[in-house]
This record gives structure tokens, C-alpha cells and sequence, in this order.
């Protein structure tokens, strides 16, 4: 009994660590430009298929052995899928700005960059799926009836040190303290001789690369990478975020492994075609209950 | 010539505010901006201060010189930056969100490595001590008064060489403006060029050395704060008679 307990919270950890990863990125662009980036699930699969390409390369071309692969896979995804978010903003998202234009079309703007992005790499890659290489060899320990291995311990801790750096950079840093202010008062922030883009700009290199991480780590553990594989999960990590009140990197990283949880329960204890409808309800009751998340105030402050 | 704006013209949308004006300040001098609600004195402030629209309005000619250049293709960013020119805006738009000491330290953001921060951190606390009692303390549960300090004494800590003030005793009691005068009196003593918008014409008066008197968009008077004292339509329409 304890067993399975304990299995199946390493289990819904490992699995809560991708909501999470991806949604500190929804939540800190939404806490500094009050934007949903509709097209962040797509920056994951981005990343993901970066991590193919530079793992990949580093493999065969370089003829690195695996955890040198790993070792250069990890920098370089994060790297230039930072570079795919950063470029995003400056083409989509920064104009609009500019315009002064209505949230709306923003939003809207971001659900087509989404859809861009997957169709451009199905036109590209075409629609046949790429397995990504094994970089690690996956050890299954088992202690006292509790099964995990060496990849999911990874993931967790990652997530755990990803959420414990942001929570640095967003309270101890002069940018974070910048971001914190933008999310207050945008008005005032140029005022203070703060170059307001260079601020965006480190929000998005944030949040991509985080989602690229998660996209080497998801590619390691489901080494099944598809154009669409971006989509499901991106939607369900925005709404880990809204559950865990979006704005705020605690109730990302909080509501990311609360799916997780409840994902991982429901499985245990149904059959797994109700995974997604069970998941959704009880986060629409959560959301019945407290309409700003876990973390939310209403509207004052985000980050 | 420090600052000169010249027959600056300005819009929002398709809204003249600013049918060209034009002033200026001298390096050392507080010039004041007064005129009732909807003159322009903002919208002038906004547009010396860069900021865009859709807050701020947009120049549609004229220029504004910073020390001979123009400055009208510079970032907001830079014109405290580089020409270390700030603004406490109206409205005060303190960060509620962070501490009075964040506040502070945020306004430092593009200052030189080597500044003595320090040094500036103490004159802010000498000036408003208030501020020292409550740095830990989020700012937006500060009272009106002691959020207004903050925005001078944010505007200050970004080093300012001249600092534009928008109303900046609004909502504050009477002993409060009062002392704020002195502070803003005494900051130009020790060398800052103030550009002053104010409500309450006497006030500024008293203080200033200069004014200019904005009536929708235009500049209806301007001389020496005596003058303008003086002058019977000025003392009839702001000083009450
Ligand atoms: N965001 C805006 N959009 C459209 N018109 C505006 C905007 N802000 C100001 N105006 C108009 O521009 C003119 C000047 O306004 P401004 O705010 O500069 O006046 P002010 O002298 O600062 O007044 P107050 O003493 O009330 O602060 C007014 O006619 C006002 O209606
Ligand atoms: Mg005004």
C-alpha cells in the first residue's frame, strides 16, 4: 500500500515536472506582458526537436559517446530555442506592441505563431515521427517495492532547480525586480531608465529556454517526437498555470504537478481514457472555487 | 540652455493637445508650468519625457532640444539614462508590488557601476526619513503622502541632473506640501534644475524662478515669478483674485 503510494507520487512528480517546466513560461510572460503566448506548447516541441537535431549531430557527426552528447545537447537546445522565443516576440508580438493593439489580436497572434510553427515543421520534416536517440542508459532502481529510474529522478530535480533559479532571478534580481515592476506598472518603468524591451526580451530567453529543457528532457523519457506533441501538453500546462494563479512562478510550478497528481491518480484508478476528462474537471472545480488560481490575487500584482 | 521645447505640437490620435508651444529652462533655474485642468501640462511633460503612445501623446512637429540636440528620436529610457532627466509622473505610479528599498533600488537600474548608491540611498533618507522607517514595507501600503515622497525620491535616485514633477502635491496635507516645497527648494539650491507642474499656482509660484501659464494647448503668459504674481488675468484666474 505504502509502496504504491509512494510509486505513484514519483510518478505524478515526474510527470507534474513537464506541466511545470512549461508553465513558469506561460507565467512569466503573462505576468510581465499580461499575454497568454499561446505559441509557448510549440516553443516545447521546438525544443524538443532541436534537442533531436543537436543530439543527433553530436552523435553521429561528432562521434561524442552519450553523455558528452547530453552534455552539449542540453546548452545548445536551450540556447536556440531561447533564440526561436526571442525571435517570435521581436516578429510577432513586438509590433503589435508598438501599436498599442488590443489583447485580443496579441492573443490571437500567438495561437497562429502555434500553428505556424507546428505546420512548418510538418512541411519541413514532413509528418513521419523521429525517434530521438538514447543519450543515457536508463537504470530501473527499486527500493522496498518503489521502482523509478535515473531519467525520472533527473527530470524532477531539474524541474525543482529551474523553479528554485527563477524564484531567485524573479526576487533577488534587479532584472526579476524589473519584471515584478512591469507586471505592477508599466507605465512608470521607462521611467526609471529601464529599457522596457530588454526586460521582455530576457522574460521570453527565460521561458524558451526552459521549455527547451523540458523538450530534451520529454524527448529523453517519450523518445517519440511529432509536430503536434506541443499542442495537448502546452494547453494543459497554460491551464496547470491558471489553476495555480497565472502571474505568480509559484502557482506555475504548484499547478503543473498538481495535474500531474491528478493525472496520475486517475489512471491508478480508472482506465486511462478518462485520464483527460477527469484531469479537466477537477481543475474547472478548482477553478469554480478560487476563479484566480491557487496562487492568484485579484488582480493586483503578477510574478 | 538646458531644455527648450519649440512650438511643439502634439496629438493624441487625432486630438490636438499642444498647438505650439514653446518654453524653456536654463541649467539651475525651477521654471514652473501652470494652467487649469486639460491645459496641457502633462501632455507636455509626457511628451519631454519620450514616453509613447498610447499613454502619451504623439509630436506632429516642432522639437524638444536637450542642450542644443534634439531629442525627439530618443527612447524614454534614455532620456533618464543619458540626459538624466527624470519624471515623478502625476498619479505618483510607484510599484505597489515591491518594497519602498525596491522601489529605490529599481531607479538605480541604469546608473554607472561606480556611483556611490550609498551616498545617494542616505540624502533620500535625509530628506524624507520616513522612507528610512518603512523601507522593508510594501509600498502600496504606504499613505498617499509617504507614496508621494517615494516617487521623488525614486525620480532622485536615478541621478538625476533636472527632474520634471507632475502635481506632485496632490492629495498631500497642508504641513506635508509644505515641506515638500522646502525639499524641492533645497534640491535646486544644491544644483538640480526643476521643471515644476502644479495645481496650486501659488505654491509654485513661490518657489520658482520662472513660469509659463498654459490655457488649452497654448501659452497664455509667461515671466518671472513676480511678474506673473503681478499680472492682474494671472491673479484672477489661478491665485483667486
Ligand atoms: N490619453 C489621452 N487621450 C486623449 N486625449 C487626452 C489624453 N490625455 C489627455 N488628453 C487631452 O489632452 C488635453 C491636455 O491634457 P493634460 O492631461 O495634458 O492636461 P493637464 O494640464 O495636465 O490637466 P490636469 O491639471 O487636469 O492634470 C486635454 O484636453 C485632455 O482631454
Ligand atoms: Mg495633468
Amino acid at each position: 500500500m505504502l509502496a504504491s503510494i509512494l510509486q505513484n507520487v514519483i510518478n505524478a512528480l515526474q510527470w507534474g515536472s513537464f506541466y511545470a517546466l512549461i508553465a513558469l513560461g506561460y507565467t512569466l510572460v503573462y505576468g510581465v506582458l499580461t499575454l497568454i503566448n499561446f505559441a509557448h506548447g510549440d516553443i516545447f516541441m521546438v525544443g524538443a526537436y532541436i534537442a533531436f537535431f543537436v543530439a543527433s549531430f553530436a552523435l553521429t557527426t561528432l562521434g561524442l559517446p552519450g553523455w558528452a552528447a547530453l552534455a552539449l545537447t542540453i546548452p545548445a537546445t536551450m540556447v536556440l530555442t531561447s533564440l526561436v522565443g526571442v525571435t517570435l516576440e521581436r516578429i510577432a508580438y513586438r509590433p503589435l506592441r508598438r501599436k498599442g493593439a488590443h489583447r485580443l489580436y496579441v492573443v490571437i497572434t500567438a495561437l497562429m505563431a502555434g500553428l505556424i510553427l507546428e505546420n512548418g515543421n510538418l512541411a519541413i520534416l514532413g509528418a513521419s515521427r523521429k525517434a530521438f536517440p538514447p543519450l543515457i542508459h536508463e537504470t530501473v532502481y527499486t527500493i522496498g517495492g518503489v521502482s523509478f529510474t535515473n531519467l525520472k529522478i533527473a527530470v524532477i530535480i531539474s524541474a525543482f532547480l529551474v523553479f528554485a533559479f527563477l524564484h531567485w532571478v524573479v526576487t533577488r534580481t534587479r532584472v526579476g525586480m524589473a519584471m515584478r515592476a512591469i507586471s505592477y506598472d508599466k507605465f512608470a518603468v521607462p521611467l526609471m531608465g529601464i529599457p522596457m524591451d530588454n526586460i521582455i526580451v530576457v522574460t521570453f530567453v527565460l521561458g524558451s529556454a526552459f521549455a527547451g529543457l523540458a523538450g530534451i528532457l520529454f524527448a529523453m523519457s517519450y523518445p517519440v517526437l511529432e509536430p503536434y506533441m506541443g499542442a495537448l501538453i502546452g494547453w494543459k500546462a497554460f491551464i496547470a498555470a491558471v489553476v495555480g494563479g497565472i502571474g505568480d512562478i509559484r502557482g506555475a510550478f504548484i499547478g503543473g504537478f498538481l495535474l500531474g497528481a491528478v493525472e496520475i491518480m486517475v489512471v491508478a484508478f480508472f482506465p486511462s481514457t478518462f485520464r483527460d476528462l477527469i484531469g479537466f474537471t477537477v481543475l474547472l472545480v478548482i477553478l469554480t472555487f478560487k476563479p484566480t488560481g491557487l496562487f492568484g490575487v485579484a488582480k493586483t500584482t503578477k510574478i | 540652455m538646458l531644455l527648450s521645447v519649440e512650438n511643439l505640437e502634439v496629438k493624441y490620435g487625432n486630438i490636438q493637445a499642444l498647438h505650439g508651444i514653446s518654453f524653456d529652462v536654463r541649467e539651475g533655474e525651477i521654471v514652473t508650468l501652470i494652467g487649469a485642468n486639460g491645459a496641457g501640462k502633462t501632455t507636455s511633460l509626457y511628451s519631454i519625457a519620450r514616453l509613447a503612445p498610447p499613454e502619451a501623446p504623439k509630436v506632429v512637429g516642432g522639437d524638444i532640444r536637450f542642450m542644443g540636440e534634439s531629442i525627439l528620436d530618443t527612447a524614454p529610457s534614455d532620456v533618464v539614462k543619458n540626459l538624466k532627466l527624470a519624471l515623478v509622473p502625476e498619479g505618483r505610479h510607484i510599484f505597489g508590488n515591491l518594497t519602498v528599498m525596491e522601489n529605490l533600488e529599481l531607479a538605480t537600474y541604469s546608473r554607472d557601476k561606480d556611483a556611490d548608491l550609498d551616498k545617494d540611498y542616505q540624502r533620500i533618507f535625509d530628506l524624507f526619513p520616513r522612507l528610512a522607517e518603512r523601507r522593508k514595507q510594501r509600498s502600496e501600503s504606504l499613505s498617499g503622502g509617504e507614496q508621494q515622497m517615494l516617487a521623488v525620491g525614486r525620480a532622485l535616485m536615478t541621478g538625476c541632473r533636472a527632474l520634471m514633477l507632475d502635481e506632485p502635491s496632490m492629495g498631500l496635507a497642508p504641513v506635508l506640501k509644505y515641506e515638500l516645497f522646502r525639499t524641492l527648494k533645497k534640491l535646486n539650491k544644491e544644483g538640480m534644475t526643476l521643471l515644476l507642474v502644479e495645481q496650486n499656482a501659488k505654491l509654485a509660484l513661490d518657489i520658482a524662478h520662472r513660469g509659463y501659464v498654459l490655457d488649452t494647448g497654448t501659452i497664455a503668459a509667461s515671466g518671472t515669478s513676480e511678474e506673473l504674481a503681478g499680472n492682474p488675468e494671472v491673479r484672477k484666474a489661478y491665485l483667486g483674485g
